[in-house]
């Protein structure tokens, strides 16, 4: 029996950790499949998600720094107010998108690349902010003894994976439904339009400036939902290696592989791709002593080159754009 | 800078010394990078990883030869990686916009770094040169052998040499042709691929000195190279895109901006002031708040041109013409027919 | 002039650069004309198009439309006005069916509003429903009918160009700019996509258009307006218009 739940719990990490990126990438879906906004710093606001979400939902007590015979080992954190999770989830849309809806106004006019290296300079300085303003953000250490959901006694792993692979399925399937809705509407013609061509958009009337704020903000919100989400199951926060400029890369991956603008392939492309990370963990345990650590080199590499192989032979990802037969 | 020194000490002098080294390794590394830019028209994001590959190929020959011969074979080594790279992944995505191959690259960069933290291991690495003392200028200010003169001349050299390429051979003339106006260059009987390789080839080659001198300022490792890529960017930004010359600009500033912050930071950092802890550590942001903010006032950099249709904020514009109302002017048509 | 000018333009200027692509340019389109706009190349007539339409913004002069003042106005509201313009090279948007093309110049479509989508679900069907009637309305006049499902990547050129002028009926403008309507199309097809210009134009429609084919504007405007270096040198009836000195030699010269 405990074998057996062991197996579950790792397989529930898993699946909670695929929902999770399935969500960044849905956001990152509706921002550049179907409005044609490179966001390349994506781990910025998944960043801000996760610390905005963990600061509302951490009690006070855990928050403090903690010093031990004049030395902080801890410096705590800003925040502290112990709200339910839901809450802290919401306030985690709320900053992401905001800061998204915020620096959307000076640069989304930006040809794609500018784009792409202004919010990867954004993502970077937040990374920074977050290092190292550590009274804030409890500093390379981050953010501890964060909450779950629903705190079991006796403490059961088992339970915990399930609940949060229960809440996670949720809120993804919620969320597909949602943007599939938002996507296939007269409002998501609009973003495929400005994608197509902006100029033309434009000339045939519509104020594409307010559309791509809106994909982009909401966008930014989801990727915030996930970030919030992150600091649920992992129950800490850490800020150098969990949003590096790696998790961006391995966003693009699941989306192009999925096929841009394609929703369900953003949601398969994510499993997959996450696969991927989560099988190099588990091979770590069987590899030789020294090779150990070349296992999650690899896996780097097996992203780089799928980046390459598909952009040069297959941009339009596993699946094809579908074409709406209007009645 | 005289001045500077009496007001505020001649540590400020140190602080403009080491900005001018920062500068001149940025500078080698953002002329490589712009050619990339004119002349195939997108972002590399393996370059910083170019630079590292190049530190490494250095420090390996370096184990059985010289240092200089290391450095030297790196050079060349990375000029034909370049190439190769041209030929069997960025040639076949000409004509796809500037996404497609900065996606790509960004792949390059993974395997990169990756191979090489597979191969050599994240150990830190340091170049087989003797260890020599910093030598004493004025007290407070010291120049140190390796890291301060042979940078500062290596990068001078690297300039001049870039600057004699562009303006005096037929191969840079061709180049700066093709940055400009690619269909105008072929037109025009230039070799339009030759150029290309060539580009990358010089680009990578310059990449490699960068990646150099940074192992030597520093340590070899195995992000040396991505830590600065967007410092290199933001150089060739500000400077403007596919301009050398504006590369080097653009190097002098955000090098000599980054050092040059840091005694601002360290009085920001202090109790009565702010009390902002690790002051010093945001000296990295510095490049990437002049990034953004070139980004959204001057997007084509000090160098460039503005393009003819930019899309624009009309909302922005609203406002300025709120603060400057004019009367709304009689229509010439009622005019003419009150005038008969 | 008779009656009041539908589009008029005082000493309207645009340069990029150094370059004065439009230096002062004035002129009048009556309402319920075919308006023929002509001029050498380089004369900065697709520049003014692009100005009326609200894409640039002028760095001096004035543009009026219908007795309001439109210079520095954005696009979507000139839209809205009543002004639309087709594009010289065809703008399609390539992975929209032709459907959705047209469906999508609609002037008010609730459903392009995320807070209509979650509130008031029934008026976006019903706006989206008489889009689609107006769609299929406008397909059957440039007959695209067969390729209403394709993607717009999937047109022929000719195809293009119809679809072009198609957007631009869709919102029902009062006034169309033409860029070049029958460049690069098959006679047989100039001359369907001029009787349909002509037919609207009974309806009460007014046609600006710019043309490089002699034939279409002596045969079919009403009045031309000739642009030479970024101002207009001569206005009247195509026959004036071809024996006037000066544009005559604006040709030969410019």
């Amino acid at each position: 029996m405990a074998i057996d739940t062991g197996i579950l719990v790792n397989l529930g990490f898993y699946v909670s950790l695929s929902i999770i990126f399935a969500i960044l990438a849905l956001g990152f879906n509706l921002q550049w499949g179907y409005t044609g906004l490179f966001n390349a710093g994506i781990a910025g606001f998944f960043l801000i998600g996760a610390y905005v979400a963990a600061m509302a939902i951490t009690s006070r007590a855990d928050s403090l720094p903690i010093v031990i015979g004049g030395v902080t080992v801890y410096p705590g954190h800003w925040g502290g107010f112990g709200l339910p999770f839901w809450l802290g989830m919401l306030l985690a849309m709320l900053a992401s998108g905001g800061t998204a809806a915020l620096i959307a106004i000076p640069t989304l006019r930006l040809r794609a690349d500018y784009l792409a290296i202004a919010t990867i300079a954004f993502a970077e300085i937040v990374r920074i902010l977050a290092i190292n303003l550590e009274t804030v953000t409890g500093g390379t250490i981050g953010i501890i003894l964060i909450p779950r959901p629903i705190e079991f006694s006796p403490p059961d792993p088992f339970l915990n994976a399930v609940t949060i692979v229960g809440i996670g399925g949720v809120i993804l399937i919620a969320l597909f439904l949602v943007l599939q809705f938002m996507a296939e509407s007269p409002w998501g013609r609009v973003l495929r339009a400005t994608r197509d061509d902006e100029e033309a958009t434009m000339a045939v009337g519509k104020n594409t400036f307010s559309y791509k704020l809106q994909a982009f903000a909401l966008g930014g919100a989801f990727m915030g939902l996930a970030g919030a989400l992150f600091a649920m199951t992992l129950v800490y926060l850490e800020p150098a290696l969990s949003f590096a400029p790696s998790v961006t890369f391995s966003v693009w991956v699941m989306v192009i592989v999925g096929g841009a603008g394609n929703n369900r392939g953003a949601i398969v492309g994510a499993f997959l791709i996450y696969g991927l990370e989560w099988l190099s963990v588990q091979l770590k345990d069987f590899a030789p002593q020294g090779l150990k650590d070349t296992i999650f080199y690899i896996r780097f590499m097996i992203i780089g080159f799928l980046l390459i192989i598909l952009v040069m032979f297959r941009p339009e990802g596993i699946l094809r754009e579908r074409k709406r037969t209007l009645r | 800078m005289a001045t500077l020194a009496l007001v505020f000490g001649v540590e400020v002098l140190q602080f403009a010394l080491t900005g001018l080294v920062v500068a001149s390794i940025v500078i080698v590394a953002a002329i490589g990078l712009s050619l990339i830019y004119g002349i195939r028209g997108f972002a590399n994001f393996a370059y910083g990883d170019l630079m590292t590959l190049g530190a490494y190929v250095a420090l390996g020959i370096g184990m059985f030869a010289d240092f200089l011969v290391g450095a030297i074979v790196a050079f060349f080594v990375l000029a034909a990686v370049g190439m190769l790279l041209e030929l069997l992944i960025f040639r076949r995505l000409e004509g796809r916009g500037p996404v497609a191959p900065l996606v790509a690259s960004v792949g390059v960069g993974l395997i990169l770094q990756n191979g090489i933290r597979a191969i050599a291991t994240t150990q830190q690495w340091n170049f087989n040169v003797p260890a020599v003392q910093t030598i004493p200028i004025v007290p407070g200010l010291g120049i140190h052998p390796v890291r301060g003169i042979a940078t500062l001349a290596v990068g001078l050299t690297f300039v001049v040499s870039a600057h004699i390429l562009l303006k005096y051979t037929n191969l840079g003339k061709s180049m700066r042709a093709t940055a400009d106006n690619l269909e105008l260059a072929k037109s025009t009987g230039i070799d339009t691929t030759r150029v290309r390789y060539a580009a990358w080839a010089v680009s990578c080659a310059f990449a490699s000195t960068a990646g150099v001198l940074l192992g030597l300022g520093t340590v070899v490792s195995p992000t040396m190279g991505f830590d600065i890529l967007l410092l290199v960017f933001a150089a060739v930004i500000v400077g403007g895109i596919g301009s050398p010359y504006g590369a080097m600009l653009g190097g002098l500033v955000v090098g000599l901006s980054q050092e040059m912050a840091v005694p601002l930071l360290f009085w920001l950092g202090r109790p009565d002031v702010i009390g902002l802890q690790h002051a010093g550590a945001y000296k990295v942001a510095i490049p990437f708040l002049i990034l953004i903010s070139v980004l959204l006032v001057r997007p084509w950099g000090i160098a460039g041109r503005p393009p003819a249709f930019s899309p624009r904020i009309y909302f922005v514009e609203k406002l300025s013409r709120a603060f400057s109302r004019k009367r709304r002017p009689v229509r010439p048509a009622d005019v003419d027919e009150q005038g008969g | 002039m008779e009656t009041k000018p539908i589009l008029e333009t005082i000493g309207v200027e645009k340069a990029f650069g150094g370059i004065h692509a439009v230096d002062g340019c004035s002129l009048r389109v009556s309402p319920r004309s075919i308006t023929g706009l002509i001029g050498p190349n380089g004369a900065g007539k697709s520049t003014l198009f692009n100005l009326v339409a609200g894409l640039y913004q002028p760095n001096g002069g004035e543009i009026w439309f219908d007795e309001r003042r439109i210079d520095g106005l954005p696009p979507y509201v000139i839209v809205r006005l009543g002004l639309t313009k087709t594009w010289q090279i065809p703008h399609e948007l390539r992975n929209l069916t032709v459907l959705e093309n047209l469906v999508l110049a609609a002037k008010s479509n609730a459903g392009e509003h995320l807070v209509n989508l979650f509130l008031r679900p029934q008026l976006v069907r019903k706006d989206e429903k008489r889009w689609r009637a107006r769609a299929r309305e406008v397909l059957g006049l440039t007959q695209l009918d067969g390729v209403a499902n394709d993607f717009a990547k999937t047109l022929s050129g000719g195809q293009r160009k119809l679809l072009e002028l198609a957007r631009a009926l869709v919102s029902e403008p009062s006034i169309i700019l033409l860029d070049e309507p029958v460049a690069g199309v098959n006679p047989t097809l100039a001359k369907s996509l001029m009787d349909l210009i002509e037919k609207l134009r009974r309806e009460g429609k007014t046609f600006f258009l710019i043309e490089h084919d002699m034939n279409v504007v002596m045969n079919r405007c009403d009045r031309v307006i000739v642009m030479h270096q970024g101002r207009t040198i001569a206005e009247g009836t195509p026959a004036s218009i071809k024996a006037d000195p000066a544009v005559i030699e604006s040709y030969l010269g410019g």
